[in-house]
Order: structure tokens, then sequence, then C-alpha cells
């Protein structure tokens, strides 16, 4: 098994005449937790967004956990890699309408039969994990409670739980901590982390404060280019100012 | 003043102002044509006439089972006695047949639903814009939708009544013909405003097509299209009422006949049976739909 989860080379993603994104060549290691960097604008999203193909780009070659995410010839093939991909994005990105456990087993569709997965018929076994994840993020009293009721810091709990029963190599988060009161932040941030430790986390950060909880590697784009490649604890201020500039 | 300014102006207070007066001349232009010919007379004698049809009214038909007269007397200028009639005996088969009518308006709102709903579907589906389905095929169901909806439903009826004969068939056709547009409409709607958020996280988590068609667009749409259902069956069962004066059989059929006769007091009857017919299914539909929503 190769070492590196992700491998990009010369990817570049134009829209309209204007560069969004132009990255040469970017690796991560499995296991590796990196926070990316930069102010709006600078590509983070497209490129977490490349990542599991709900963004296509113009150019080049990604390599996601040892398949192919770009060029792809069918849109089908992307279902493997996603399945081993999560994701905790900001806003609601759980299905309204169903209960919190139901989106929490929602982590397990790819792994279901089709036919079952069709008429929402679960083993004990996949019944019991959900329970476990709901409880891992202490949601558990609120399985029942429809996702577009739940406040914002629990909505993405129950995506953090949805991520646990997905078990995935993976785990992509964009600003997961968007629009959360400082508390509701620390503690979304902490189950994210305890939820990823087996596992590679790529974090869209805003708030600098919460790097050194969420990576050990910061990678900073500006306009759509590597400009930083460090360590966290290496993450000077002068760095940070060129970066906002 | 520039081009901007005066553009925000136009789309400010000065621009509705402009609409209310556009709207005011509109009335004024109704009223004025309408009273320079003379149609605006409210006939010889209103507000008599309204006491005597309101007494009538008040009356309604089915009261008389119980105090109708046991031998009403028929008789002519010269005071013969043409014929007796049980009063209660009459106005109880006349029940009945009320009765009888009432079911098979309900039964043509139904099956007209069911089928406008059906017939909508595909029409609904390839009218949505994030469906992007051809071009053409797009704006042709949008006209068969448009075309519908403004065919009156007693248009269609007319119709027809000419192409399968008098009946309940005509009636469901004309019902499931006219409501397939509002439906169409309604389906369309509900697809264009799907949760786009909640499709993508159950495809990112690697489930095929199918499974984020029914973990996702299925929740999303179904409860919509559950709710656009019975809003519309109900409408349909007050336009079904009036479906029987053309000859679709049903409640329409008693309303033309007390109308042709004069007999207010039994149209008194039908309009009860269809307001508590309809507040009825208003309550439960609104029950069902709250609870799904």
């Amino acid at each position: 098994m190769s070492s590196n989860i992700i491998d990009i080379q010369n990817l570049e993603m134009v829209i309209a005449g204007r560069r969004i994104l132009k990255v040469e060549s970017l690796q991560i290691a499995r296991g590796e937790k990196v926070a990316i960097l930069g102010r709006n604008g600078a590509g983070k999203s497209t490129l977490l967004r490349c990542l599991n193909g709900f963004v296509k780009p113009t150019a080049g070659h990604i390599v996601v956990n040892q398949h192919t995410v770009f060029p792809l010839r069918r849109e089908r093939d992307l279902c493997p890699v996603r399945a081993q991909v999560g994701q905790v994005l900001q806003g609601l990105h759980l299905v309204a309408r169903l209960s919190a456990m139901e989106n929490v087993l929602v982590g397990g569709l790819a792994r279901m039969p089709r036919l079952r997965s069709w008429a929402r018929i679960f083993t004990t076994e996949e019944t019991q994990r959900a329970q476990a994840a709901l409880k891992a993020v202490g949601m558990a009293h609120l399985a029942e409670k429809r996702a577009d009721k739940l406040s914002g810091g629990e909505r993405q709990k129950v995506a953090i739980a949805r991520m646990l029963m997905q078990q995935p190599e993976l785990v992509l988060a964009d600003e997961p901590t968007a629009a959360l009161d400082p508390t509701a932040a620390d503690e979304v941030c902490e189950l994210l982390v305890k939820a990823t430790e087996n596992s590679t986390l790529i974090t869209v950060v805003h708030n600098v404060s919460l790097v050194p909880m969420l990576s050990h590697r910061v990678i900073g784009l500006k306009a759509g280019e590597v400009v930083l490649d460090c360590a966290s604890h290496e993450l000077t201020q002068a760095q940070l100012d060129h970066l906002y500039e | 003043m520039n081009w901007m300014q005066f553009k925000l102006r136009l789309k400010g207070r000065l621009g509705f102002f402009g609409l209310v007066f556009l709207y005011a001349l509109i009335v004024f232009g109704c009223v004025y044509s309408l009273a320079t010919a003379g149609d605006l007379s409210m006939g010889r004698n209103p507000v008599a006439n309204f006491i005597k049809t309101a007494t009538e009214f008040a009356r309604p038909s089915f009261l008389d089972v119980w105090l109708g007269d046991p031998a009403y007397q028929y008789k002519s200028d010269d005071g013969t006695v043409l014929r007796t009639e049980n009063r209660q005996e009459v106005e109880q088969q006349w029940l009945v047949q009320l009765g009888f009518a009432t079911w098979t308006t309900f039964k043509i709102a139904t099956l007209g639903s069911l089928l406008g709903a059906i017939l909508a579907l595909p029409f609904g589906v390839l009218s949505a814009k994030n469906i992007k389905a051809p071009r053409l095929l797009t704006a042709l169901s949008r006209l068969v939708l448009d075309t519908s909806r403004s065919i009156h439903t007693l248009v269609f009826g007319l119709v027809l009544v000419g192409i399968v004969g008098l009946g309940p068939t005509a009636g469901i056709l004309a019902i499931a013909f006219h409501s397939l547009g509002t439906y169409g409409k309604l389906f369309a709607e509900s697809i264009e405003t799907l949760d786009m958020a909640s499709i993508e996280a159950v495809k990112g988590v690697g489930a095929s097509p199918s499974q984020t068609f029914f973990w996702s667009v299925w929740p999303n749409v179904l409860p919509q299209w559950v709710s656009s259902h019975l809003y519309l069956w109900e409408y349909n069962i007050r336009d079904s009422t009036i479906l029987g004066i053309i000859g679709a059989g049903g409640l329409g059929l008693l309303i033309s006949e007390a109308v042709a006769l004069f007999q207010w007091g039994r149209l008194s009857s039908i309009l009860i049976v269809v307001v508590l017919m309809v507040t009825a299914f208003d309550a439960i539909s609104r029950r069902i739909r709250t609870a799904l929503l």
C-alpha cells in the first residue's frame, strides 16, 4: 500500500477564463492531519471538493487512496472512492427530513445491499453501530429528532457520527466550525479529532487558533496556488500575514 | 439625475405608484364601460327578490323529511285538487338521491385527481429547470401544462361529454385534464426546490444513484407531492360538484335541476352537503399535510 493517500499532479482549474486552482504537485501521507489556510476565494473549498469528485478540474491527475478521481470516464466509478472519504462540511449537510439516526445510517449505505437500503431495512449490527456512533458524539438522546430541527452544533455532531458509521480512510472537513459559537466549535473540533484518530484528516480552517488542535501540517493557498507547506508548529506570524495580506 | 438614479427611482416608490395608477386606470375603464352601456343595473326589484330567495334558502328541503306536510295538495286555479303528495316521503327519496349524487361526485373527484396526478408526472419532471431535459421537451411539456391549466374543467367537460357521452367518465377525464396543469406545475416546483446539499451529503458517502434517489430525493419530494395531491383532491371535490350541470353526473345534476325549478330549498340542502364534505376533507387533509411537512 502506498504511503500517500492523496497524490495530485499538475492540477489546474479554470472557470470562465479565470484560474481558480493551480497545484503542480501535492502529496498527503496516510494518517496525516492537514489544515488548509487561505483567504476567501483562494481555492480551499474547490481543492477539497476536487478530492471527492464533486468538482471537476480542467486538467491534471488526482489519485485518492489508489483510486483515480480525475480524469475519470464514468461518474459511477466515484462511488467506491467516496465510500472511503468522509465529509463534514459547513451548514446543513444532512438530509433535512430524516432523523439524526437515519442520517447516521446513511454513512453505511455504500456497504449495504441495494434492495435492503432502498427499503430501509437494517441489520441489528448496523443499528447498533449507528447508535454507538450517536452516543460517541453525545447525541444519543436526540436520535429521533429531525435533522432540520437540530442546532448548528448538533448537526455537525450528527455529521461526525455519520462519518464514524462510514469508517472512511480520509476525512474532508470544510470549515466544520463556521457559524458555531466558540464552545460548540471547540466541542465539534475535539470530536472531529477523536473520530479521525486512525484516518487522514484534511480541514479547511478559517480560525487559525484551531490549527494546532486539528493538524500537524499546514498548507496555505493564495490565488489557487500552494504558497505555504510546513509543519503546524513551525507556522510563523509572518507567514500568516503574507498568506492573508 | 443620472441613469442609475433614474432606474432606482423607477424601481422604488415611484414605480410602485405608477403601477397602482395603472391598476386604477384598468378598474376605472371596466366600471366606466359597463356604466355607459347601462349594464350595471341590479334588476327591477333586488331587495324583495333577495328577501324571497333568502327565506327559501333558510329552509333547506331536507327539513321536510320531518316537517313536511304528509298530504300536500296541488290545486289548480279554480281550487280543484289535482293530486296529493306526501312531502315527507318525496323529500326522503330525494335525500337518498342526494346521497348517491354526493358519492358520484366524490368518485369523479378522486379518480380524476389520481389520473391527473399520474398524467402530470412526466410533464412535471420534464419542465423542472434543474432536470435539464432537452429544451424542446421542456418547452413542450410547459405548453401542455399551461394549456391544460388555462382551459376550465367545464370546457373540458363539455367537449368530453361529446366524445365519451354523458356520465361520470366525462367528469373524471375533465377533472384529470384540467388539474394536470396544476399538478405538473407543483411537481416541477418541488423538484426545483430540491435541497442539493442533502443530495450531496448522501452521494458523498459513496451511495449509488438509486440509493441517492431513495435516501435524498424521495424523502424531499414525496411529502410535497402527497401534500399537493391532497390539496388538489380537495379542490377537485369542489370543482366536480359543478360538473353535473353539463351532464357528467353527481351533485351538479341536482344543482341544475333545483336551479331550473327555482327550488332554492333543495339547492340549500345540496350546498350544505357540499360545504360539509369540503370542510371535512379539508380538516383531514390539513392534518395529514402538517404531519408530513
